[in-house]
């Protein structure tokens, strides 16, 4: 185990440049963008990531998957899989971001190693459809019940147009803009046009 | 006194004594409204409760045996009643208190919770079998402390008749029980709080958790029932504890105001208190009660020798 | 009986108040398909006036409200209880079990998966029920107009007896409702669970657009 603590600041001060340096030496150079001094950005390739997250989960002192998500980016047809992993004793966090292809959207489980994750691989199989093999209720259903349509947080999915076809709405309604409605009743000229 | 009369008074005192337990309920409620600082609803809104869901008709059909439990609930708490005197050599208010004894008196109190339970667990909603099971454990736990406090009474009365235990405590405001024996009046008081369900003992349908507990799927009309079930048990509970420790009562206005002094012990102590655990509950009154009634019975048999 | 037509929504002519379809009876009808037993005996006419009016008297000053908070708007339940505001005042009190309770209170936004159990916890309360609907995302869909997963007209699933408008509406905006409820109800116009009853079909039918999952039974007693 490392003997990471705030007295292992490099000169500009940042405390985060030790375990840094620890990750270059092992896993060769990633990019890393310090966006915060206590939120260090990692861009790992995708075969990286379980030896990664196994090393930090198990030898340094980030022990906890504070958030796993995804970002949609189209135009790349990509996803990238943000892992927030947060050392509690350093308070710094690492956010360690994968890109898998969107078509084939499939990454590796990393339920043995933090079991939450189950729930938000649940999560993300059901609003993303990003598949992780090897994770329990992969395809259970979490919030949309019988959902039979694209997965709705995939940025192609049109969400004004699935809602005007399945949730009809009550005849008189003229705007979604309340700055109208409330200028009409008030008498805001602003808000008029 | 003749057979028939006797039915005909019982059944008026049993009248008068559900109705005053609909009154205390609705003075129960104002009261806890302003200890929170609330208005609270009208003194008459048992009635209004009891009117709506008697007008109102059952959908549902869980088996015989699930509509058979507020049935004997309401045997359980009518049948504490009319074994109980109400006031002291009036026969016509004695109920049939001569034809049973103490004993009889507590089978019927712990008759109705085990009916309940039966009918209960026929619901089948996982509240109502987790609700039994925590009634009936906190049942045998302030059983222990009530028996104790029993069994004292009856050894300085050497009977356990409720008219000899009466009779025993005349002749003056010390002689009651209250004072000759505190031990076996503490013991039963405490138990008391367990018998009446409010916090901190109200683990049986405790809101938040289980909210009403064995309730749970329980109608209109049957519902209906179990209050007029539970309002004759909390008065006939009363008159007996007034009978036990309080000496009795020489007329039926006296009777009205020891009974809803003994009830307001409970209510003002359930207005202040958090709610127990089950474990803690049950911890609480094998421990410190316990040893209270172990010391009422020695204390009565110091006495008597 | 009234259907809403998603195609034509322009059609301002015929804009109900509810989309419920009309023709209330004057007083709470007996209906034997939601009772055990045989039935309210039929009695003179204005003997049963005065009965009916009884009974809704009584109905209308002890009300249960389910304990189910849908959405955001349940926050606006607790302070409801509590000494400043203080609901029952007007003998309103919560019951937690739907077989026990006369009111549900859909409180904002209804997701459609909250969807399927409210209408199970509807239809297992003891008529007569009524339904009030707390907040303009019940009305109209609110601020979760384009939402994928929120119903926006409640009253094609449910029918509903009060709306509270507001976003959110304030404790007192929710008496008044109450206010409007019991009146209603003294009147015997709040009949809103009959016409579910009567209606069914349509509202399994739009009760089945939107949960495509549909495994309850045809009425959840």
């Amino acid at each position: 185990m490392f003997d990471f603590n705030h007295s292992n600041l490099d000169e500009n001060g940042n405390p985060g440049a030790e375990i840094v340096s620890r990750i270059h030496d092992r896993f060769g150079n990633f990019p890393v963008h310090v966006q915060k001094p206590d939120l260090i950005r990692l861009n790992v390739p995708q075969t990286d990531i379980i030896p990664l997250l196994s090393w930090l989960r198990t030898e340094t002192p980030f022990v906890q998957l504070t958030h796993l998500t995804a970002i949609d980016w189209l135009e790349e047809d990509e996803f990238e899989l943000v892992y927030l992993i947060t050392a509690p004793s350093l308070c710094i966090s690492l956010m360690v971001c994968i890109r898998v292809n969107r078509e084939k959207a499939e990454a590796e489980s990393v339920f043995n190693l933090w079991l939450q994750a189950e729930t938000y691989e649940q999560e993300l199989h059901e609003m993303f459809g990003i598949h992780f093999p090897g994770s329990p209720r992969q395809g259970v259903p979490f919030i949309l019940e019988g959902w039979q349509d694209m997965p709705p947080m995939r940025r192609d999915f049109d969400t004004v147009e699935y809602c005007n076809r399945t949730h009809p709405e009550r005849p008189g309604r003229e705007h979604h803009d309340s700055r109208i409605y409330v200028g009409r009743k008030f008498g805001e000229k602003g808000y008029l046009k | 006194m003749e057979l028939l009369p006797k039915i005909g008074w019982t059944a008026l005192s049993l009248f008068v004594g559900i109705n005053y337990g609909f009154v205390i309920n609705g003075i129960i409620r104002k009261v806890m409204a302003r200890i929170q600082g609330r208005f609270g609803p009208p003194l008459w809104q048992p009635y209004i409760d009891m009117g709506k869901l008697l007008f109102q008709r059952n959908s549902i059909m869980h088996g015989y045996m699930h509509w058979l439990g507020p049935v004997f609930r309401s045997v359980g708490g009518i049948g504490v009643f009319v074994l109980v005197p109400i006031v002291i050599g009036d026969p016509r208010l004695a109920g049939f208190s001569e034809m049973g004894d103490l004993l009889l008196v507590m089978y019927f109190m712990f008759f109705g919770s085990l009916g309940m339970a039966l009918g209960a667990g026929e619901g089948g909603h996982p509240h109502s079998p987790i609700g039994v099971s925590r009634g009936l454990s906190q049942m045998t736990a302030f059983e222990v402390p009530f028996i104790l406090s029993i069994i004292a009474l009856a050894t300085a009365a050497g009977s356990f008749d409720i008219n000899a235990i009466v009779a025993g405590q005349q002749g003056g405001v010390l002689q009651w029980n209250f004072f000759s024996n505190p031990f076996a009046t503490a013991a039963a008081f405490i138990a008391l709080l367990g018998m009446n369900m409010y916090a901190p003992f109200n683990i049986v349908g405790a809101p938040t958790e289980i909210p009403v507990g064995p309730a749970t799927e329980y109608q209109n009309t049957y519902f209906s029932l179990m209050m007029i079930g539970r309002s004759a048990l909390a008065i006939g509970k009363m008159v007996l504890f007034m009978n036990l420790f309080l000496g009795g009562a020489h007329s039926v206005l006296e009777a009205l105001v020891k009974v809803i002094v003994i009830y307001f012990w409970s209510v003002f102590v359930g207005a202040v208190f958090p709610r127990f655990r089950t474990e803690q509950s049950v911890r609480f009154f094998l421990r410190w009660p316990t040893v209270i009634g172990v010391a009422g019975v020695l204390f009565a048999q110091l006495v008597r020798s | 009986m009234r259907k809403f037509d998603p195609d034509r929504p322009w059609d301002l002519t015929t804009l109900p108040t509810t989309m419920a379809p009309k023709g209330s009876k004057p007083h709470a009808p007996t209906d034997d398909r939601c009772f055990l037993g045989a039935g309210d005996v039929p009695a003179a006419p204005k003997l049963q006036e005065a009965v009916a009016t009884i009974k809704n008297w009584f109905r209308a000053s002890s009300l249960n409200v389910l304990a189910f908070g849908t959405g955001c708007g349940a926050i606006e339940l607790r302070p409801l209880s509590t000494s400043r505001f203080d609901m029952s005042r007007f003998g309103i009190s919560g019951a937690p079990s739907p077989r026990q309770a006369n009111v549900f209170i859909i409180s904002g936004y209804l997701s459609t998966k909250t969807l399927k159990r409210v209408i199970r916890s509807y239809e297992q309360m003891p008529n007569p029920k009524w339904v009030v609907a707390l907040g303009s995302c019940t009305i109209n869909g609110g601020m979760y107009w384009d939402s994928y997963n929120t119903i926006k007209v409640l009253d094609l699933y449910m029918p509903v007896d009060v709306y509270i408008t507001g976003c959110m509406p304030r404790p007192e905006a929710l008496i008044a409702g109450f206010d409007y409820l019991m009146q209603d109800i003294k009147k015997g116009e709040a009949n809103g669970w009959h016409h579910y009853l009567e209606n069914l079909e349509w509202y399994r039918d739009n009760q089945k657009k939107v949960i495509t999952d549909w495994d309850l039974p045809n009425y959840s007693w």
